[in-house]
């Protein structure tokens, strides 16, 4: 587990439609905020997260840094988030391994990186220059992709690695993208998950997707697949327990379900350290 | 592209092939399979970018996505992002050209009113997430000594906003409907986390206009000296309780 990120137990995404729930005092393990919606000024949003942090861990996770956009970095936006994160004091922060951004305009969409040793390289520079800024390691989130280069010299698993290591950053392990770009582009997802360094992973994503015939689409409107529960007990079999959220976006249900299924993961997970350990003390 | 081209290329070509506009030379270094080509896989993309726009500006403008109706509503967002591509990090701001944008080239058959109906939900997005102020009470006031009263300034919560329209749009925000020409000044505030507006009479409408130019209480009760002084004082009293109550005032200076 990467040392940065203390085992937080499993979380779900704060989400408008909860805030009065969220006033009334329930709460999961921890929440997961979209950077970007609490870069504001003032009103009721930023309240309730205040209400929320003073008595719950809060991690930031960000859809805008742009880490592999040619642009030159957003100093603004790099200066908001750390006037957030010295307003939330979040536990980590996160965005990811993607670009959104081109000429300064945002299309405000995770968009695939060709993996080469020169976007490798360029990749690195901004995350340690990020880092750098902000005086703090982060977090970056494999995407899911609808579409690879043909120049790619490497395969992504490798890239994120070679990220992580390279910059010296975390990685927030997707489960549910690793699976959806694994279907879409003709790869095993146990072999993306084996060939990530176990120290690098501070955190994992649950989150449901949809069939579209030709391919899968990552829409977090629904409930994490059956195949992807699989997955993540693969991944927890392979980092150990880390940190877990299950992100809902679309159709989001009544905080109930959402509780439920990070309550899935907490089971999914203790079955997975009950049975390793029982492993362990038969070859003892 | 014979050669192996540069991220920046790549990235300017993937974002006009946003837009829908692909160059072969993007295609060639896409993977193709039979069940997904290379412009279909584009093409995702390209949906995705404008679905996801779409639905943020169809929540910021609620009623107006409403009057157009979903293709004339499409269609607007289309042509706003072709002519107001985000240049903000978060989408929170992606609508702040919509208004003057409909202003200026209106839908076909749009009503005259639509921009100015924008414009109200705009502006309470504006007050949603406007900077805090906890609000005076009347206690305070009441402290307030006699002589003090002419030369106070009441200073106003960031969260409030003045629109005029020559059309009564707050009717239109409520019942929809196509009603006459009327003349409307509001007041869109946030109180306790919620937004809301209201329309003003003449003499509110000029009373808060000068306590937002920062003119004094004195200055203010001039702007209701058409009215015999006894009734001036009782509007005056009865305009202040009522921004008091809608916690209009961030502090006394």
């Amino acid at each position: 587990m990467f040392t940065d990120c203390p085992h937080l137990g499993h979380g779900i995404g704060l989400r408008p439609k909860h805030y009065p729930e969220m006033q009334r005092g329930v709460r999961a393990d921890w929440f997961e905020v979209i950077s970007e919606n609490f870069m504001i000024r003032g009103g009721r949003p930023l309240a309730v997260l205040e209400r929320i942090r003073a008595d719950t861990p809060v991690v930031l996770h960000g859809v805008s840094l742009s880490i592999g956009s040619t642009d030159p970095p957003n100093v603004e936006y790099l200066a908001e988030l750390q006037a957030l994160i010295a307003r939330i004091e979040p536990a980590w922060v996160s965005d990811h391994l993607c670009w959104g951004s081109h000429g300064g305009r945002y299309a405000h969409d995770l968009l695939p990186l060709p993996y080469t040793e020169e976007v490798l390289a360029h990749v690195i520079d901004r995350v340690r220059r990020v880092q750098d800024r902000l005086g703090r390691r982060i977090l970056l989130e494999n995407v899911s992709s609808y579409l690879t280069f043909v120049h790619s010299s490497m395969p992504e698993w490798t890239f994120l690695a070679a990220v992580a290591q390279g910059a010296d950053c975390g990685i927030l392990l997707d489960v549910n993208n690793v699976f959806v770009s694994a279907m879409n582009h003709g790869f095993r997802a146990e072999d993306y998950l084996t060939a990530l360094p176990a120290d690098r992973i501070g955190q994992i994503h649950l989150a449901g997707h949809s069939d579209r015939g030709t391919h899968l689409l990552d829409t977090h409107d629904a409930p994490v697949r059956a195949e992807v529960w699989e997955l993540y007990r693969d991944a927890v079999r392979v980092f150990g327990p880390v940190s877990t959220l299950v992100e809902w976006d679309d159709h989001i249900p009544p905080i109930e379900d959402v509780l439920a299924e990070a309550e899935r993961a907490r089971v999914a997970e203790a079955e997975i350290v009950r049975a390793s350990r029982g492993a362990l003390s038969r070859t003892a | 592209m014979e050669h192996s081209p540069a991220l920046r290329e790549i990235q300017a070509l993937f974002w006009r092939a946003l837009s829908g506009s692909v160059d072969p030379a993007l295609e060639e270094v896409i993977v193709s399979t039979p069940a997904l080509p290379s412009l279909a896989r584009l093409d995702i993309y390209a949906g995705m970018y404008e679905g996801r726009l779409h639905d943020v500006l169809a929540e910021d403008f609620e009623r107006t996505a409403a009057v157009l109706g979903k293709e004339r509503f499409a269609d607007t967002v289309r042509a706003y992002l072709a002519a107001h591509p985000s240049e903000h990090p978060s989408v929170r701001h992606l609508g702040r050209h919509f208004t003057t944008f409909l202003a200026d080239s209106s839908p076909p058959d749009a009503p005259t009113w639509l921009a100015d109906l924008a414009r109200l939900e705009w502006q309470r997005l504006e007050v949603f997430d406007a900077p805090d102020a906890t609000p005076v009470e009347l206690e305070r006031l009441r402290a307030v000594p006699g002589a003090g009263w002419a030369g106070l300034v009441l200073v106003p919560i960031p969260a409030l906003e003045v629109l005029e329209s020559a059309w009564p749009v707050h009717l239109i925000w409520r019942d929809g409907g196509d009603p006459p020409p009327a003349p409307t000044s509001l007041r869109i505030w946030r109180q306790d986390g919620m937004v809301y507006h209201a329309a003003m009479g003449v003499l509110e409408r000029e009373a808060l206009a000068r306590l937002r130019a920062g003119q004094s209480f004195g200055q203010i009760c001039e702007a209701l000296t058409d009215l015999e002084a006894e009734k001036a004082a009782a509007e005056a009293a009865s305009l202040l309780a009522r921004w008091i109550e809608d916690g209009l005032i961030a502090r006394l200076a």
